[in-house]
């Protein structure tokens, strides 16, 4: 047990220093995962609140597929953004193998499902006598759909938070389509991997700590945000 | 013609197919107050919703300002404006929930004021502005989603039974607010509620309405069966206390029956003459100002009777709450549904 408990010496020593390969692993993270989770609030929540909202033929079959692919394998959705990004794939001239756009493009088609689901899922939650209010006060189409998302804040909120936590931890999508090279698109997942391999448990303990503080500093901050637009 | 503001006719309303609302003939007159009465599930909530523009019915014509359904602008629906029985609010602060209706029709200036006088018509002080959503009671929150119609001064006021779940003084406050809406901006007033004093006081009309159907009845009082069939050919419904209705058998298998206030007669002695004969309690009296009539609500062994009396005859009885009277009526005056 003594390696861990070094492990975790080292780990802070290693963050004490603010070690560069370290830091640049984080920053990676941090960019391609908020990249990821912006783009797909901004098809996710659009998507979510008609499949939430609106009534069509084969709405319940939708539902069916968004929420399975909720628990789409993250090597999958590498193998497929890999297919299509490599020298052979249709987006192949594009060179995007091996580089942060295409651990966004993986990471988004990741969250998409889970900002999709929830959103929809918020905004089924929300009042059946919300539509009939906002009628009655005068409240054209464009107003509803507006002020039914502003309801459906809390939800989305949530959705988005859930679909960080989701894009940051995962490894598939990075290690397959960002290939892990340091200083460049080495991400705190993939690192971790690596240097638990190689049997550097500090560094990937040091990289583990800043993973949960992260997710520890993004829920403190919703709870702050929902207490604000509660009080 | 010119002052008509709702024509109705032949209209039916149908959930999943299911037939809810079958409506005739009904015509409400510009700046009238319109009262509509009924027990539960008689259709008057879905009725009220096709008046507010927020339901296409299934059939029948329906104008409003002489305009067909499919004719009326989006400007024109906002003159009307419906308070749902169970009020919804924002989750925002009082003064946004009653500032959305005007900022949503582009109103920019003066929402202050407008929310401000709004809130104080039904009872609630600027300090109620800052207040969430979740901290009001019942009556409060339905008092500031009255406040939320009034402010934007609506041609056509609905109110679905705004009474039915505050407490005594929200009622009255609500009450003043419907009556003020009238009076200062000439409003048009259609009221569902199950308070028949306050329909007797405030409308110049009441439409009945049971299983989805306007029941010429008044304020109709509704006895429902079972009914239990007497070897002399009559039935008979056996009230607490050993008191019974028996009215003459009805064809079929009816089971309610609905008799009209005005067909409804009090005395201080029990008659002499025949007719069926309850002994009861005066519980409530209202004055209805427009025909100068009163509405007595006598209680029978727990059920509720309404009584329309014309002033002479009440007078003549001198009626007081708590005050016992018999009530009597013509067992060939009921209407079978």
């Amino acid at each position: 047990m003594d390696f861990l408990l070094d492990g975790f010496v080292q780990a802070f020593t290693l963050l004490w220093r603010q070690d560069p390969a370290v830091f640049s692993a984080i920053g990676t993270t941090v960019r391609v995962s908020t990249a990821s989770v912006l783009l797909s609030l901004l098809l996710g929540i659009p998507a979510g609140f008609v499949l939430g909202y609106a009534e069509f033929p084969g709405k319940r079959s939708l539902r069916t597929l968004v929420d399975t692919l909720l628990s789409l394998p993250t090597v999958f959705i590498g193998l497929l953004v890999y297919a299509f990004v490599s020298r052979r794939g249709p987006l192949g001239e594009l060179g995007l193998l091996f580089t942060l756009p295409a651990i966004v493009i993986g990471q988004t088609i990741l969250a998409l499902p889970v900002i999709t689901a929830l959103t929809a899922a918020a905004v089924e939650a929300l009042d059946r006598r919300l539509r009939p209010t906002l009628t009655a006060l005068g409240a054209d189409g464009r107003q509803i759909l507006l002020t039914t998302v502003r309801e459906a804040h809390f939800g989305i909120l949530t959705a988005a938070v859930t679909a960080y936590g989701r894009v940051m931890t995962e490894v598939g999508i990075s290690m397959m389509v960002g290939g892990n090279i340091k200083w460049h698109t080495r991400t705190i997942t993939t690192a971790i991997a690596l240097e638990t391999g190689k049997g550097e448990f500090a560094t990937g303990i040091a990289l583990g700590l800043v993973l949960l503080a992260i997710a520890l500093g993004v829920n403190f901050s919703l709870s702050l945000l929902k207490r604000r637009w509660q009080a | 013609m010119a002052d008509e503001l709702y024509r109705l006719k032949n209209l039916t309303a149908a959930y999943d197919g299911k037939p809810v609302l079958r409506i005739g003939s009904l015509v409400i007159e510009h700046g009238s107050a319109v009262g509509f009465a009924g027990p539960n599930g008689s259709g008057k909530s879905t009725l009220l919703r096709i008046l507010a523009l927020m339901e296409k019915p299934a059939a029948g014509a329906f104008r409003f300002r002489g305009m067909p359904l499919q004719e009326i602008s989006f400007s024109q629906r906002r003159r009307v404006s419906l308070l749902l029985q169970e009020p919804y609010l924002l989750k925002r602060s009082v003064f946004e929930n009653v500032a959305y209706g005007l900022k949503v029709r582009g109103v920019r200036r003066d929402i202050a004021r407008r929310v401000l006088e709004s809130l104080s018509w039904v009872g609630l002080d600027a300090d109620f502005c800052r207040r969430r959503w979740h901290q009001l009671s019942g009556g409060e929150a339905q008092r500031v989603a009255l406040a939320a119609r009034l402010a934007l001064k609506p041609e056509v006021l609905i109110l679905d039974e705004p009474t039915a779940s505050v407490d005594a003084h929200s009622a009255y406050l609500i009450r003043e607010a419907a009556a003020r809406a009238r009076r200062m901006w000439g409003a048009s007033l259609l009221i569902a509620s199950h308070n028949h004093q306050w329909l007797e006081e405030v409308c110049e009309r009441v439409v009945f309405l049971f299983q989805g159907r306007i029941v010429d009845a008044g304020l109709g009082n509704v006895i429902f069966g079972p009914w239990k069939r007497r070897n002399d050919g009559r039935v008979e419904k056996s009230l607490a206390a050993d008191q019974k209705i028996v009215l003459p058998a009805p064809s079929g298998r009816r089971q309610v029956v609905i008799i009209d206030p005005a067909r409804m007669r009090l005395s201080a002695d029990r008659p002499l003459s025949g007719g069926t004969c309850l002994a009861g309690t005066v519980l409530s009296i209202a004055h209805r100002p427009h025909t100068d009539a009163f509405l007595v609500t006598v209680s029978v062994d727990g059920h509720h009777f309404n009584v329309r009396m014309a002033p002479t005859a009440f007078r003549r009885l001198s009626l007081w709450p708590s005050d016992p009277v018999y009530l009597s009526f013509d067992p060939h005056d009921v209407h079978w549904l």
